[in-house]
């Protein structure tokens, strides 16, 4: 069988490595795989070390992560011209990519009647249920795509020290902190978080931040380019890492990123702080999708929606929530608090305060981040006529 | 001709019909999708130049400059740093010792690039090791903010990243110079300039050739090193059509590529009529006495 | 000292100065790797290095990396001596250079794309095949200009002094002009091996069920910050080769 020289080829060069430095593999290293695998691409937050055990022992199958970019051409490049659709059975990445994705066929309607930790969840009842704006990270035209995985509302980050207490996105824009600023390299997180400033501060007249207009876009990039040509940036980053090392090298002192950035620039020492900013947050989720493969079997579709399901339970939620800094879903503290084995009294407390703060943040409000707005090639077009400004 | 003369000659077409087949049916289909209209989220089979209009046109044409501008300029640092340690090697070092010092020149790029570029970030920024060594020097006036995030980081990141790419094939051009013809230059009672100009530079040619190729090449097809050392939104080519990818773009993003490509192969032709293949692969091309 | 000692010198000075500059941002993987998870736990560990065999993720990757790298180091010098000898002995040696060169020429994302695309039409699967197929197109050009460059050196009358006293074309190769371009061939496979070991856009796109090193460094890299693993990973890498370049170097030295 084609899958199994596969694993014994790759296990016997494994053992090679592992012997030839003196090291040893933990056992979860190799998949149990009795029934077999599901390949699930992934951009790197929902890898909980590696540990799929508990989804094993459930469903019997082993899960090979994937790791690829979270952009939209990365997915749909591996999708469409990679053949991932006969590879991947699950794709989790930050969600609202619906209507690239079934407008191309290459995802399932979810029946979340097979998840049953579906309907436990309250994060998904109370911000991303049918009719809720955080409906359009799952699901498209009325049906449901995605299962929530991770839920964050962001904001930016700054050094008190060099700044003190900030509290609006003015001051990514302030004279004071010139050169010393950074943003995102993306149009719909440093875009919509500078349209939500615009039209807060009354600035510009813009309608809907989650989904403007050309014009309105347009009005968005003309401030920014003119902010660009004052010298208030210093850099436009575009990994997770190079931000994390701008403030922790303190290269700038305000800048529009994620929070678990700041989390791990503290776990380095340094006092940064993640805003809470009076315009409310960006708030985005990611899903997870079951690609469509009209070949994959029954069995393999059932270990999918397995899948799925365990990534809605206590453990998973409460692992990815300590490792990653995200909060996942309602079960997660509550798994934490109740498994002192598993999770140590500093870990579960972490994933409470994470999970209680990114509520809050929810239920304030803000922006939607809209990865597919209605006139995305302007987005795109106009956010290039930015950075080459 | 004979059965195995003909086996020969397939056996030789072989990396041609790779290259073809992997590679220029692609391209082809490729060129065919930049003709062709793009709606919403699909595109549809047409024969507009739009695609064309809107890339020579817009914002981006600068950016297909700036990379063309960019290369050039790494490549010729690049050569002015390779030429003399390549020439050093080939003709005065002794042969041990330029068997390794060429091997220390590529081990660094056991490392993948972006841990290189990224380490590269650290040591110029404001706060890095490089500013803190100016600043206990006493240099006036806080830290050095052009280091990083500038056209000059850009540079030193991509210099660094296929300056060494240059060096072995122009050692190996330069190596393989027949030693009678430099002796004879030199009892001609020519100085040592006019030697290395009318007989060592012409003909370390091939070597040349294959270092500015690596280098320009490489230089226009990096998208890692403008993005995380050239600062406020600094792209290059690559950069840019990935961006168009990103909204599933898809004509547009050929239509850029295949500007591209033609640039290059308009650039290779340029170097075909500016000089003789003869000239670098001189006597492998006037060998053709075989049996 | 005599003069061309002390120039000799300088220039020994200055060789080392620009393997310095090279060898500076290998610097800061080696200090990343040693800093502790977090800044109360002291001022360095040894625990990444351990740490990095036991996430099946990277060493799976490191697996693939490798198979691939093999495979592309073995392969494309190969193919890429075929196609200097085409270009030598073809009537085209134009068209055939311009061949092997197009690799080159085209945008990674997109020959990424066009190739992964075409390997659908023709029903290969993602795997370690297709992950190689790409590697080496890549190479191919880079190889193929070194082997070039090392054939340009060699003069053809050796070649015809085989045939004269009776060799065939096989034996006249093997033995005469092999040995001749042979630091053009390992040349080709070294570039090959380095650039199989830095290329992410274009393995990316098809690596299918697989990840390499690079893809995982490239996802990590944008999504959830660089583990010190993987800066581990690339010190012990260094070291390594640094020892084995050490170990030739004494030897090639005793030898002298």
């Amino acid at each position: 069988m084609q899958l199994n020289t596969e694993l014994t080829r790759r296990d016997a060069l494994k053992v090679a490595l592992a012997t030839g430095t003196a090291a040893t593999l933990p056992l979860w290293a190799y998949p149990a795989a009795a029934a077999g695998n599901i390949n699930f691409a992934d951009i790197g937050v929902g890898d909980p070390g590696g540990d799929w055990s508990r989804y094993t022992q459930s469903s019997s199958y082993g899960v090979n992560l994937v790791s690829i970019g979270n952009a939209p051409s990365a997915i749909l490049n591996v999708l469409v011209a990679g053949g991932g659709t006969g590879t991947y059975d699950v794709i989790n990445i930050v969600g609202g990519m619906q209507k690239p994705l079934v407008d191309n066929n290459l995802i399932e309607e979810l029946d979340t009647s097979k998840m049953p930790n579906w309907a436990k969840d309250k994060n998904i009842s109370e911000f991303l249920a049918p009719g809720a704006p955080g409906f359009q990270f799952i699901g498209y035209e009325g049906k449901i795509y995605g299962c929530p995985t991770v839920l964050q509302g962001d904001s930016f980050a700054y050094l008190p020290e060099k700044t003190g207490e900030l509290d609006s996105y003015a001051a990514l824009f302030d004279p004071k902190f010139k050169g010393y600023v950074a943003l995102e390299d993306n149009y719909t997180t440093a875009g919509q978080k500078t349209a939500l400033y615009l039209k807060a501060s009354g600035q510009a007249d813009i309608k809907n931040p989650d989904d403007m207009t050309a014009d309105e876009f347009k009005k968005v990039i003309d401030f920014l380019i003119d902010q660009k040509k004052a010298g208030q940036f210093r850099v436009i980053w575009s990994s997770f890492q190079q931000a994390v090392d701008l403030i922790v090298n303190k290269e700038v002192y305000v800048i529009d990123c994620w929070e678990p950035m700041v989390f791990v620039a503290k776990s380095k020492g340094v006092n940064a702080v993640y805003a809470d900013p009076k315009e409310g947050y960006l708030l985005w989720a990611m899903a997870a999708y079951i690609v469509k493969n009209p070949k994959r079997s029954p069995e393999q579709e059932a270990a999918a929606y397995q899948l799925l399901d365990f990534m809605l339970g206590g453990w998973y939620g409460a692992k990815i929530t300590t490792m990653r800094g995200y909060m996942t879903n309602t079960d997660a503290p509550d798994y934490a608090k109740a498994h002192p084995n598993e999770f140590s009294a500093d870990d579960a407390a972490k994933v409470t305060s994470i999970t209680e703060n990114v509520r809050r943040k929810f239920a304030k409000g803000g922006t939607w981040q809209n990865r597919w707005p209605t006139v995305v090639n302007i987005y795109e077009s106009e956010w290039s006529r930015f950075k080459s400004a | 001709m004979k059965a195995t003369a003909w086996a020969r000659r397939i056996f030789l077409l072989l990396p041609m019909a790779f290259v073809t087949l992997f590679l220029v049916l692609p391209l082809a289909f490729m060129l065919v999708v930049s003709f062709w209209k793009r709606s919403v989220i699909n595109m549809r089979p047409a024969f507009v130049l739009d695609n064309y209009a809107d890339f020579l046109t817009g914002t981006r044409l600068p950016v297909l400059g700036r990379s063309f501008l960019i290369s050039i300029e790494a490549t010729a640092i690049g050569l002015l740093i390779a030429y003399p340690i390549a020439y050093f090697l080939a003709r005065k070092a002794r042969p041990s010792w330029t068997r390794a010092v060429l091997l220390l020149f590529t081990v660094p790029f056991l490392v993948n690039y972006i841990i290189r570029t990224f380490a590269w970030a650290y040591l110029l920024g404001r706060t890095g090791p490089i500013n803190t060594l100016l600043m206990a020097l006493g240099l006036p006036g806080g830290p050095v903010d052009w280091l990083l995030f500038s056209q000059f980081a850009v540079l030193i990141g991509m210099v660094s990243s296929y300056m060494p790419f240059m060096i072995f094939p122009l050692w190996m051009s330069i190596a393989g110079i027949d030693e009678r013809l430099i002796e004879a230059s030199w009892m001609l009672g020519a100085p040592p300039s006019r030697t290395f100009l009318g007989v060592t530079l012409p003909l370390s040619l091939p070597g040349i050739f294959a270092a500015v190729i690596f280098s320009f090449v490489g230089c226009f097809g990096e998208s890692a090193v403008p993005v995380i050392l050239g600062g406020v939104g600094y792209q290059l080519i690559g950069n840019e059509i990935t961006s168009t990818l990103d909204v599933l773009n898809y004509p547009l993003a050929a239509a850029m590529s295949s500007v591209v490509t033609v640039a290059m192969l308009a650039l290779l032709c340029l170097w075909y009529l500016a000089f003789d293949l003869r000239s670098f692969l001189g006597k492998i091309l006037s060998w053709r006495m075989a049996p | 000292m005599s003069r061309p000692s002390m120039a000799r010198g300088w220039i020994w000075a200055g060789i080392a100065l620009v393997v310095a500059l090279l060898y500076l941002p290998l610097i800061p993987p080696l200090l990343f790797s040693l800093v502790p998870e977090n800044a109360n736990e002291g001022s360095t560990t040894l625990r990444w290095y351990g740490e990095m065999w036991k996430n099946p993720l990277l060493t799976g990757a490191m697996v693939t990396s490798l198979e691939a790298g093999i495979i592309v180091a073995v392969v494309t010098p190969i193919l890429s001596l075929v196609a200097a000898t085409a270009i030598r002995e073809l009537r085209v040696p134009r068209l055939v250079l311009l061949l092997m060169l197009l690799p080159l020429f085209v945008p990674g994302v997109s020959m990424g794309l066009a190739t992964a695309l075409f390997f659908r039409v023709l029903g290969i699967a993602p795997s370690l095949t297709t992950i190689s197929l790409v590697q080496i197109l890549w190479a191919l050009p880079f190889a193929t200009l070194v082997v070039l460059t090392a054939m340009s050196t060699f003069d053809p009358v050796y070649l015809e002094a085989a045939y004269m006293s009776g060799a065939d074309r096989w034996r006249a190769f093997r033995d005469i002009e092999l040995p001749l371009i042979r630091p053009g061939i390992s040349g080709a496979a070294t570039f090959s091996l380095i650039l199989s070991f830095n290329e992410t856009i274009r393995t990316s796109i098809v690596q299918g069920p697989l990840n390499t090193v690079q893809t995982y460094i490239w996802s990590t890299y944008k999504e959830v910050g660089l583990s010190p693993t993987l800066y581990a990973l690339m010190t012990l890498l260094i070291a390594l080769t640094v020892g084995l370049v050490g170990i030739y170097l004494v030897r090639g030295m005793r030898r002298a």
